[in-house]
């Protein structure tokens, strides 16, 4: 039936939680980053997503690998993710897309991983003591043992692992969709030409980029503004990574530099490398948003879109800069639970020092945090969520139709009717 | 953009009596959505005719009627109550069909009222089926293709175009009815004519078949500004061809890939916006190939639905009631989700298990009728289970059920039939699960299952979890299992019972080494958020994983146990007790746990109690409750027969029962035991015996006489009860109902022809009885008291009689030592009282009782059983004289049932109730006769045939419609008889005999009332076609001399309210007296 071993395995927390269990993946030792992710669906696309690096992810959803893999669905080739943790993985998938189970597939990548844990036990415990790291092991079953290896084991935090995931050299994308003709449309003629900066972007961000009209440049995370400009781009993106923004210094650094050279998008890791170029400050969050169904408020449109997350870090909005009261309904002083401004329906501007005028556009419903700006003296937006979903819901697509207009020069670029550009990629 | 301050009065309909395809789910909507804007400041005015539903209950509106819903009723009630708005969609399909009744006969915008949540024209396109695929084109997203017929010749012609077989679903109708699946030229013209029947427009989808593709469900809700949310996914087990209200569900979805979830997320967020749904709560279902993954849009409601009940269960989040709050002004994003209380409601609930939805079915009850599911629903209920695993919830679901059973097989109880067992495998019938899991024992491949059933071999292979789990065990030592072994049976699903089955010992055997061995269940909470937020919300689930969630309080906690599924003997009226019960002890300081299984309830809202078990009502699930909250008192007299079964066993493991302790519940069981009470009380009861073979049967028919009265012991809702006029027909009885109770042996009971049927509720503390209400039965006795219309007070007894029955019942109660409420039957022949029976718990006719009297009776049922006394509670006197009459009528499901009798007897068959309330009975009668049928005929021509037994009584009714203007039509006995008496009478011809003949004047709408009694066990004859056809032609029918002339009586009253507009004036409860503890 499958290749995997079913031998014991173990799942010990930095603070000495343990859980015992089943090996479900490749035999051997991992350690990371615990954390949760709470998409019902989306498995494939989470763990190979290059965000995950360093990190072990515990699906709350109890019974994972349903469907099975399908390879076209994947985010990236190989996978950056530690480990993973579940409740009960499903050997017998059924999906006519899947090519092989789950099991078998974290057998092929190398990937430990854990099952017959109570996955809603670790995610209280998670939730409750903050993200923190962790070991998974099928050969060391000893506490005592692998608390040592675990607390000798690095931290993520001020580690630039964007690096470990990009690419090495540029790339234009150029995929394959014969996978996606059953239920998505056909791809438009390019009309801009992108460079995209690739912090460990997923494969789901580039096809929407491309799909949105866009030839697509996919460039190593490091890459000199200079060299950008060289390539006469009609825009720019910053993509997705995981980890600490900070140490993720000369991304940051370009952005900077091309910040008023060309339009520019960025989402997710993207989004905190704009908010390091214009001067803010990130933090670590305390178990991070990594799901499929944060709230999220558009401040423009007043409308709430569902969306996909993933993400440990964010911006302290602000660190932007201070309030412009004139164009914050009069409020002078900042309010660092920005669900403040949903409340008073206002999307607040501050004045920054290095491009002027940022809007606060997008904040999260669960907790107050920042999820989107945009700079209304330079044209450039970012979201800290994940527009391209995958996993997730596509309530956000229209970002990418935003970008498309403002590399057309638009002004009115975000002004997108949401409910009429749903539809606009499917079948 | 909040709360709306220019709507004052808002009037909700409901969905009126349980019938299959709408059940007591729109009673938990409807009653979230009442008490949601009351306590947001609304008047609510309330139009329901079913009495047993929470929802009537007058304090949860400012107005509350339980009156016909109809165009004339309830355009009364708005003349009356003037509401500014009008709520449809709470109320299933009978309240939003009504709200487009009252729209386009222009009555909303006579008196102003506008319609909120969702206007007439989004209504139209959900609900036609052709403007509904008109709308889906211009979105680009495909339905299957179609055509609409509206003659069999129409549906010939597409037949040709869209090849066999084929799906025909009518326009307007209920739960599918009328609808069917069509391989066959000869399938389509009977199901066409059938459907074109049914369908209130006339027409019927013909559509392309898509059977055995996956078919999905997504559960939506949308505000004024365009926030669109997805509740829930579910995936049906059962693939297209079976109704998802037939089939067994499972959230959320788990074939589908992310891409093709997200695409379906996408298309049900723009069908809401495309139809026009401003605001509220939507399903649309969704079919996909399984080969390639194309994907067609089936249907939508532009409304609340039984599904929306499954997914505010299944997930925490409560559609209806953020459905009210968004119709009258709010959107999601102003609102806190109920369960976290911390986070915004504007979110995608995330659950953390697997939920596992099996409807329950009850064709046991309709002999003769096609067992096969199809496109038309026929389950009665449903249950609900969670766990971490599918194989887990499947497990419990399946022990859910109350149909005996402890799991999906190896449960003592497996019976195949071997001849059939291949087509049993991949027919889908109820039973189809069992022969599945059955093959996987005997070796079949998933392959193989799963190509001939077109389930998803995912299911399959869970199911073959679930089977390698019972291999492990299979002819083991019990005692030589370790913890780990159990542990591992437990976490995939099988109950105790299987385990002591496959070990060869006992369910207690099992229990006790679970103990030993530390092999325990925990609790978990439905959160909405999988643990990502604290919740504050105490709804639990069992399951066997490491950490439990249970933090039991110091305080005294009361622990009632529910009614499981509704099915045909056991409905709403026990889950009203129930959550009455709950308030109550509330009130007293009690902290109340709930544990049900059935979904569809409002005990299982989260919100009813302090803590909501969601778990079988089994020994064990609910033994494993008790040790975790150790409650200081369990009730069981107030959920049916399901928590009474339990009280023994309960009582023997130590558990405090509240109320009728389980002796006296034996006592009045016991027959023996109970004939003797009797005898040493002087009371009479009909003349009785027991047998246990045929030939002891023969003996005591000799000695008692017929007709005799039959059935098995311990029955549900008259299962298996019959009355036999002969020898033959016993016979035939007795080698048939050894399969029914093997165990038990059968009754035999004089029956007393032509007797009166009186029931009494009453409330006993052990010193003093309270007479809750005396309900005369209109059907003479044999009917089952389940079926049998009622009216209370009793509208012909003396009071001689009244007195008389007053004190059996104070003697019986104390005697039996009732602690709470007791149901008593009499049969009152000539100036006899005769006890019937005793049923020490509450009965089905409680809820109405409460709402006739004003006395809410299982409230103070819960008082007594926390140890007040009658005395205390301030009730008002038992023997007042009331000002009005109230009156139940049944409603039947046969119209479900092609091919089964449709003759009352003393095997109850309805589904539901309605109420009518007036100051005299013939008022109540006809209000009760509209809120079935919608309308009473005033004109027209009856058609009369009666048996000989009751060819003297006709005359006098005959005469009656021939005063009031109707043509009498009869077939020669009954004619001869008419004549005889001088009422001009027209004879026509029998089916049986030659064309023309009065079923072709049935078919042709030329008749407007049938009174047809049949005499014993007469079925496929004249009679029977008569009754089916009235069924099927929606004609006004009476089958007894009583419900003739009471019909006559109703018939009266409406021609004179034709007149006066005022027989029929609408009453609000809170008009009359009423009585609370709080």
């Amino acid at each position: 039936m499958t290749a995997v071993e079913r031998k014991p395995a173990a799942l010990l927390l930095e603070d000495g939680t343990y859980f015992r269990g089943t090996s479900c993946g490749a035999p051997g030792e991992a350690f990371g980053e615990i954390c949760f992710n709470t998409s019902l669906v989306g498995y494939l696309e989470v763990i190979s997503d290059p965000s995950y690096a360093g990190q072990i992810i515990t699906m709350t959803y109890p019974q994972i690998g349903n469907y099975g893999v399908s390879r076209a669905d994947l985010q990236r080739d190989t996978l950056a993710l530690r480990g993973l943790v579940v409740r009960a993985l499903c050997y017998t998938p059924s999906n006519f897309r899947s090519d092989l189970s789950l099991p078998d597939f974290l057998s092929e990548q190398g990937i430990v991983a854990i099952e017959d844990v109570d996955t809603r036990k670790l995610t209280q415990h998670i939730r409750d003591k903050g993200a923190m790291r962790a070991i998974i092991s099928t050969v060391d079953l000893d506490a005592t043992s692998l608390a040592a290896k675990v607390q000798a084991s690095p931290s993520i935090v001020a580690v630039n692992l964007a690096q470990t995931v990009s690419i090495l050299e540029p790339y234009e994308y150029m995929p394959d969709e014969s996978a996606y003709d059953f239920l998505l449309k056909p791809v438009p003629e390019a009309r801009h030409h992108v460079v995209a900066y690739d912090c460990g972007a997923k494969r789901g961000i580039l096809r929407n980029l491309h799909r949105a009209g866009c030839k697509v440049t996919v460039v190593p995370w490091d890459t000199p503004a200079s060299a950008v400009l060289a390539l006469k781009p009609d825009g720019v993106f910053f993509s997705n990574g995981p980890g600490d923004p900070e140490p993720v210094i000369e991304t940051a650094q370009a952005a900077r530099e091309l910040f008023g050279k060309l339009p520019i998008f960025g989402i997710c890791l993207g989004h905190q490398m704009i908010g390091l170029a214009a001067g803010a400050q990130t933090e670590k969050l305390k178990f991070g948003h990594r799901g499929g169904n944060h709230p999220v408020m558009n401040l423009r449109t007043r409308c709430v879109e569902i969306t996909a997350q993933n993400h440990g870090f964010g911006v302290v909005f602000p660190t932007l800069g201070k309030l412009i009261p004139a164009l914050s309904a009069g409020v002078t002083e900042h309010a660092y639970d920005l669900r403040f401004w949903v409340e008073q329906g206002v999307a607040p501007v501050v004045d920054n020092e290095h491009f002027g005028r940022i809007q606060l556009t997008h904040v999260n419903l669960n907790d107050g945090t920042v999820e989107g700006f945009a700079f209304l003296d330079y044209p450039a937006f970012c979201v800290q969520y994940h527009p391209e979903a995958s996993p997730g819901p596509t309530d956000a697509h229209y970002l990418f139709s935003a970008f498309a207009r403002l590399m057309d020069g638009r002004a009115d670029y975000l002004d997108i009717d949401i409910a009429a550009d749903r539809l606009k990629e499917w079948r | 953009m909040p709360r709306r301050d220019d709507i004052k009065r808002v009037l909700v309909i409901g969905s009126g009596p349980i019938v299959i395809g709408q059940a007591c789910e729109f009673d938990y909507s409807g009653a979230q959505a009442c008490k949601v804007l009351l306590e947001d400041g609304f008047e609510v005015v309330l139009v329901n005719s079913n009495p047993a539903t929470i929802m009537t209950d007058p304090k949860m509106a400012t107005r509350t009627y339980v009156e016909p819903i109809t165009l004339d009723s309830v355009t009364r009630i708005i003349e009356k109550e003037r509401p500014d708005a009008l709520l449809p969609t709470l109320g299933g399909q009978t309240g939003l069909n009504c709200a487009v009744d009252l729209a386009r006969a222009g009555v909303l915008a006579t008196y102003q009222v506008e319609m909120i949540g969702c206007d007439l024209a989004a209504i139209e396109r959900g609900e036609d089926r052709k403007l509904f695929a008109e709308a889906m084109a211009e979105l680009g997203l495909e339905c299957a293709r179609s055509g609409y017929a509206y003659s069999i010749a129409d549906a010939e012609a597409l037949s040709h175009e869209l090849g066999f077989p084929l799906v025909l679903r009518p326009s307007y109708t209920l739960g599918g009815a009328g609808g069917g699946i069509a391989y066959n030229i000869d399938e389509l013209r009977e199901i066409v004519a059938q459907g074109l029947d049914l369908s209130p427009a006339k027409e019927i989808l013909v559509e392309e078949s898509i059977l055995g593709w996956k078919e999905f469900e997504m559960e939506v809700m949308r505000d004024k500004k365009g926030n669109g949310i997805i509740v829930c996914s579910i995936e049906n087990l059962d693939p297209m061809g079976v109704h998802t209200g037939d089939s067994i569900t499972v959230a959320p979805a788990m074939t589908l890939t992310d891409i093709e979830y997200q695409r379906m997320r996408v298309a049900s967020l723009a069908i809401l916006e495309k139809i026009g749904v401003e605001t509220g709560g939507s399903n649309v279902q969704f079919a996909v190939n399984p080969t390639d993954g194309r994907m067609v849009v089936i249907e939508m409601n532009p409304r609340v639905s039984r599904s929306s009940a499954l997914a505010s269960k299944a997930t925490g989040f409560p559609i209806a009631k953020f459905a009210a709050k968004l119709a009258v002004g709010y959107t999601l994003d102003e609102m806190l989700n109920d369960i976290t209380k911390a986070t915004p409601a504007c979110f995608e609930p995330t659950i953390d298990y697997v939920v596992v939805k099996v409807p329950r079915f009850a064709f046991e009850k309709f002999k003769g009728t096609d067992t096969t599911l199809t496109t038309r629903m026929k389950a009665v209920g449903e249950v609900m289970a969670i766990g971490r695993t599918f194989e887990e919830a499947f497990g419990k679901a399946m022990r859910s059920l109350e149909t005996g059973r402890a799991g999906i097989g190896v449960d003592g109880k497996d019976a195949f039939d071997e001849q059939r067992f291949n087509q049993l495998v991949s027919l889908p019938t109820e039973h189809r699960v069992f022969y599945v899991a059955e093959a996987l024992r005997r070796g079949w491949r998933v392959e193989d299952i799963a190509d001939t059933t077109g389930i998803d071999p995912w299911f399959i292979y869970r199911i073959q979890a679930m089977v390698q789990a019972e291999d492990a065990l299979r002819a083991r030592e019990l005692e030589d299992l370790s913890a780990a072994e159990l542990y591992e049976a437990k976490r995939t699903g099988l109950s105790d019972v299987q385990i002591a089955i496959l070990t060869c010992t006992d369910e207690q055997a099992v229990r006790a080494l679970r103990k030993e061995l530390g092999v325990l269940p925990v609790f978990k909470i439905v959160d909405t958020c999988a643990a990502e937020f604290v919740s504050e919300t105490s709804y639990y689930y069992k399951t066997y994983d490491e950490q439990d969630e249970v933090r039991p309080t110091t305080k005294p906690k009361a622990m009632i146990l529910g009614a499981g599924p509704n099915r045909i003997g056991q409905g709403i009226e026990f889950d009203y007790c129930c959550v009455h019960a709950s308030y109550a002890l509330a009130d007293m300081g009690f902290e109340t746990i709930m544990v049900n299984c059935n979904p569809e309830t409002v005990s299982t809202d989260y919100d009813t109690s302090d803590r909501l078990y969601f778990e079988p009502l089994t020994y064990e699930d609910v033994m494993d409750i008790v040790d975790v909250e150790q409650p200081a008192g369990v009730v069981v007299t107030l959920g049916g027969q399901t928590p009474l079964k339990l009280a023994w066993s309960l009582e023997k493991a130590g558990v405090p029962i509240m109320g009728t302790p389980p002796e006296a519940i034996d006592l009045a069981e016991d027959r023996q035991r109970f004939a003797a009470l009797l005898d040493e009380l002087g009371i009479d009861y009909p003349a009785a015996s027991t047998a246990e073979s045929l030939d002891e049967a023969l003996v005591v028919a000799d000695k008692l006489g017929f007709p005799l009265l039959v059935r098995p012991s311990y029955v549900l809702g008259g299962r298996g009860m019959v009355i036999a006029y002969n020898n033959q027909y016993l016979e035939k009885y007795m080698l048939e109902a050894t399969k029914v109770s093997p165990d038990h042996p059968v009754y035999l009971d004089h029956f007393l022809e032509g007797a009166i049927e009186v029931d009494v509720d009453a409330l006993c503390d052990g010193q003093e009885v309270y007479i809750g209400g005396l309900l005369e039965h209109i059907e003479e006795a044999g009917i089952h008291s389940g079926d049998s219309s009622c009216c209370t007070p009793p509208f012909t007894l003396s009071t001689t009689i009244i007195a008389t029955i007053r004190d059996y019942t104070t003697r019986l109660a104390l005697a039996v030592g009732v602690r709470g409420l007791v149901n008593i039957q009499y049969a009152v022949k000539d100036t006899t009282v005769y006890v019937i029976e005793v049923n020490p718990r509450a009965s089905r006719t409680v809820p109405f009782t409460s709402k006739a009297t004003g006395v809410p009776l299982a409230k103070a049922a819960a008082h007594i059983m926390a140890g007040e006394r009658i005395a205390s509670l301030g009730l008002p006197a038992d023997d007042r004289t009331l000002d009005h009459y109230s009156v139940k009528e049944a409603v039947m499901p046969f119209g479900r049932f092609p091919g089964a009798d449709i003759v009352l007897g003393p095997e109850m068959k309805s589904t539901g109730e309605v109420m009518g309330i007036g100051k005299s009975f013939p008022i109540a009668y006809a209000k009760a006769a509209l809120s079935i049928d919608y309308s009473l005929p005033t004109s027209g021509t009856a058609f009369v045939s009666v048996c000989d037994r009751d060819k003297r009584e006709i005359v006098s009714v005959a005469n009656s419609l021939h005063h009031l203007g109707f043509d009498l039509v009869s077939t020669a006995g009954t004619a001869h008889a008419l004549e005889a008496a001088g009422i001009p009478v027209r004879r026509v011809r029998k089916v049986q005999e030659q064309r023309p003949h009065i079923g072709d004047d049935i078919a042709n709408g030329k008749i407007a009332l049938i009174i047809n009694t049949p005499y014993g066990q007469e079925t496929r004859s004249d009679g029977f076609f008569l009754r089916t056809a009235a069924v099927r032609y929606g004609i006004c029918y009476a089958t007894t001399m009583a419900g003739a002339n009471a019909m006559t009586r109703a018939i009266e009253v409406a021609q004179r309210d034709e007149k006066n507009k005022q027989e029929l004036a609408p009453i609000a409860l809170q008009d009359l007296e009423q009585w609370d503890f709080s």
